[in-house]
């Protein structure tokens, strides 16, 4: 159990201002759990690109079994039976499960001249592989009838099926239910049983605890050191991470709410497909009050924003803001009128990925004073505001004020959403999963923010998949439940298992 | 100074990469000539001496490289205005490919109702402007509102306006206005064709006033997209629709205004091509240079600027090819292989990027030690 399959020596990988990994030495044994933690843009994605052969490190070596070997491509990377389940699946939608399988290494049938994918054979070594590690699949599945895990689960057997012995999972429960994320630690520890190596690239700690045997914490781009699971407390472990002692502790005081800033009431709203999405939905957040809308994904929470908002047509129903109707104004006159909106796709939504960081921080105001004088733009007045921004708001990035956002963090694109409409002085503000697929450090800083604009007495409309979240930061908690609010009552009343109770649609 | 300085040298540095793609295309032209048989320098040199850059060995009387030179101007003009016209739709997300069609109908228009006229000049050349601007722009807006009201795509309505055109415009031609000996349309007046003759030692040239405007509107797109809240918005609109929505910016609106400006630039092309290099159109022909303008947007990086470099290079491939092929004898379609290999290399410059990046650093990282270059490097990180 202790023979070392994987040994990186000294890498060193550079991108145009930043230094990715940093020397980073590490060894990795046969038949272990091997967690890699960091925070967003400590380089872990990097480091296992480089065992990949995605990226060439600028120094340093890598030995694999023993020998050294140089990865130029994905392809070296497979013939040494490494695998890797990346953050975004690559696969075809249009295709079954066993052509995406086979897709690049087809098993063919000879028949003199002629050739074919063999198909049925494909197949039925896909069904024996599904069952020996209990990842349930039908192999003639179209990958666009499946759901996000099921895909995952494509994605291990492809693997397998290229009999890969190290497999490398890059952050793999972002995009999965709770309820998915126990599935998959269980086939993660049936894949050590089979006595396969997996390196867990991930930034939850929970995770770590519960199947890893060591786990490695880089902090910008350097290798803090390698832990014994067993023996280290996840608090140790998000201290190392972030580099400095961290307070999860959230210190919200108690204080009365002014008055009703949104009123919404009896909002229904239906979606592109004609599919009624809110039904009948009436709340109203005031002064001072977060209003967390609890709820398993899908069940319209993020409607009722986009409605408010302005994003999506309502049917019935009506939308006012400060007493105002604002249901029939456009998108442009109730960010004027006072809503600023952190959308759940910050990088689809939230941000024009190829303009500067500077000119995303100016995207909802650019055509106000002082940014724009007669429809002039004032560069000095972009680049005060992004200089300024960026310090207040810790937004990392390689270039400043010039960074093209696309080649930023996930972390520090969110801080500079985050910024970009706190900065905007609304009166409401609406987060839409703000934390959603960043670490502790940037979880704490964003809950600090959401807390410190409650405190300022503006109204906050919170909707969260995390129900920790939601219990952490909630003065009144509502929960969604297919297009309805089932349950609305202030944070104190309710306990976890009643919210989780009516999340699943249980009512009494 | 100092920040002088570096804007020259950030200019500067911008303007390798493509120099690299250029020799690149230079070299791969000239294996290809070889292949043939011929002497690369004579073809470039043909090139050159077709455009009115280099002297030919003779010329017949009257003539002279000035005639030569402002000609090659003249075809520019519309070259330059239809690139742009592909740019503006490309910066909004759009694929306007039926320039060559915003190009004929202006240019019909404005030649049945001023160059058939006996208008003088001062009140033809306003009116053949406006006629260019308002009948290309209606046609780009109504690509933009079809676009936006109904989803029809942009590729899809612009090639069958293009067929529309061409064909409306042939009836009319064939049957109105068709020159009996050339069969094509009759010329327009020299009072409403947008050239000046003049004259200097004995040699004939005509300047094309376009040129002037070409070169204005240029600097006029440039200050659009990059300082103005309007080209923030099509800037945005073009890079990630969804985010400009949700920033409160009005989607169609400025998809319709970047479609309605692209089809003014086109309408533009349109004029200073048939009432300007040509005096009369063909039936049912649409000029190659409606489709080689969409290459040439692509090869100046979809910016005002590199539209006009990219026009002067390209333009010096299509308007010399004539000389050349009959002097070198290369076949004239040797312009079209080489702009083809051109774009192909502009559309590798990230690749090209890469690689000057990794030879930059590769003695370094064989070396192991490190450079001051390095240390300074890493203390900026």
């Amino acid at each position: 159990m202790t023979e070392t399959i994987v040994e990186l020596r000294n890498i060193t990988k550079r991108f145009p201002g930043i230094v990715a990994n940093d020397d980073v030495t590490l060894d990795i044994r046969k038949g272990e759990i091997f967690a890699l933690l960091g925070e967003n843009g400590a380089g872990k994605s990097t480091l296992m690109s480089i065992l990949f052969g995605m990226y060439e490190p600028d120094e340093g070596q890598i030995f694999v079994r023993g020998e050294e070997v140089h990865l130029t491509s994905s392809k070296d990377a497979a013939a040494l039976n490494i695998g890797m389940v990346h953050q975004h699946f690559k696969l075809v939608s249009n295709y079954t499960i066993t052509e995406n399988i086979v897709l690049g290494d087809e098993p063919l049938k000879h028949f003199g001249p002629l050739s074919w994918v063999d198909l049925k054979g494909a197949s039925k070594k896909i069904r024996a592989l599904s069952l020996e590690y209990g990842l349930e699949v039908n192999p003639d599945d179209k990958i666009e009838d499946l759901q996000v895990s099921t895909q995952q689960r494509v994605e291990i057997l492809k693997m397998l099926y290229r009999d890969a012995e190290i497999l490398i999972f890059d952050e793999p429960t972002s995009v999965l239910t709770p309820q998915e994320i126990e599935y998959l630690l269980d086939i993660m520890e049936e894949l050590r049983r089979g006595g396969k190596t997996i390196i867990l690239i991930t930034h939850k700690l929970e995770e770590i605890k519960r199947v890893a045997d060591r786990c490695a914490i880089l902090l910008h781009g350097k290798l803090v050191g390698v832990y014994d699971v067993a023996t280290t407390t996840t608090q140790r472990m998000a201290n190392l991470m972030v580099g400095k002692e961290l307070d999860t502790t959230l210190d919200k005081t108690e204080h009365g709410f002014g008055e009703v800033v949104l009123d919404v009431s009896d909002l229904t709203v239906y979606n592109e497909h004609k599919v009624k999405v809110v039904d009948n939905v009436s709340l109203r957040v005031r002064q001072g009050e977060i209003l967390a809308i609890a709820g398993v994904s899908g069940n319209g929470q993020v409607d009722i924003a986009d409605a408010i908002a302005g994003l999506q047509h309502i049917s019935a129903g009506s939308i006012s803001l400060k007493g105002e109707e604002i249901s029939r104004l456009s998108i442009k006159e109730r960010i004027a009128r006072g809503i600023s909106y952190i959308p759940e796709d910050r990088q689809k939504d939230g941000l024009v990925m190829d303009l500067t960081l500077r000119d995303n921080l100016a995207i909802k105001t650019f055509d106000r004073e002082p940014f724009a004088k007669k429809g002039v733009l004032q560069p000095e007045a972009f680049e005060q505001q992004a200089t300024d921004l960026i310090e207040r708001y810790d937004i990392r990035s390689g270039q400043g004020s010039q960074t093209m956002t696309r080649s930023m963090s996930g972390g520090n694109q969110q801080k500079a959403i985050i910024a970009r409409e706190v900065e905007l002085d609304s009166d409401l503000l609406i987060f839409v999963q703000p934390t959603r697929g960043l670490d502790v450090g940037a979880i704490a800083n964003i809950h600090q923010q959401i807390l410190e604009q409650r405190d300022k007495g503006k109204a906050v409309l919170l909707v969260s998949l995390e129900l920790d979240e939601v219990l952490a930061l909630a003065d009144t908690i509502c929960v969604a439940f297919r297009g309805q609010i089932l349950k609305t009552d202030s944070a104190k009343n309710l306990s976890k298992e009643e919210v989780g109770q009516y999340m699943m649609g249980v009512t009494q | 100074m100092k920040k002088f300085i570096t804007r020259v040298r950030s200019a500067l540095s911008g303007l390798l990469v493509p120099s690299i793609s250029i020799a690149l295309t230079l070299i791969v032209a000239s294996v290809i000539v070889l292949l043939l048989g011929k002497n690369p320098l004579e073809v470039f040199l043909g090139f050159l001496r077709g455009s009115g850059l280099v002297f030919k060995p003779r010329y017949a009387g009257g003539q002279g490289i000035l005639t030569d030179f402002f000609s090659y101007l003249s075809i520019l003009t519309p070259m330059i205005f239809a690139s742009l016209g592909v740019m503006m739709g490309l910066r909004a997300g759009l694929f306007n490919i039926g320039v060559a069609g915003q190009m004929l109908l202006p240019g019909f228009l404005a030649s049945v109702f001023v160059g058939y006229s006996d208008l003088p000049t001062y009140l033809a050349w306003p009116l053949v402007i406006i006629i260019g601007l308002v009948a290309g722009g209606a046609m780009g807006a109504l690509i933009g509102f079809l676009k936006h009201r109904f989803n029809i795509h942009e590729v899809v309505t612009s090639i069958m306006l293009n067929y529309i055109i061409s064909y409306v415009t042939a009836f009319f031609i064939n049957t109105y206005f068709a020159d009996p000996v050339t069969r094509n349309s009759r010329p327009v007046s020299e009072a409403s064709r947008l050239l000046i003759p003049g004259q200097a030692g004995g040699v004939r040239f005509d300047l094309p006033v376009g040129l002037v405007v070409a070169l204005l509107v240029i600097f006029v797109m440039r200050f659009l997209l990059d300082r103005t809240t309007v080209g923030f918005r099509i800037n945005a609109v073009g890079l990630n629709k969804d985010c400009a929505r949700y920033a409160g910016i009005n989607v169609g609106n400025n998809v319709v205004l970047a479609m309605a400006m692209s089809g003014m630039l086109a309408g533009l092309a349109g004029i200073t091509y048939y009432l300007g290099f040509a005096n009369n159109m063909v039936p049912k022909e649409l000029v190659s240079l409606g489709y080689d303008s969409i290459a040439v947007a692509v090869l100046g990086n979809v910016a005002p600027v590199g539209c006009l470099f990219a026009s002067i290079l390209v333009t010096i491939f299509q308007k010399g090819s004539v000389y050349m092929s009959s002097n070198v004898g290369v076949p004239k379609d040797i312009a079209s292989v080489i702009i083809g290999i051109l774009l192909m290399f502009s559309a590798s410059g990230l690749y090209i990027e890469e690689t000057l990046q990794r030879l930059k650093r590769t003695p370094r990282s064989k070396r192991g030690a490190k450079t001051d270059t390095d240390k300074a490097e890493e203390e900026r990180v």
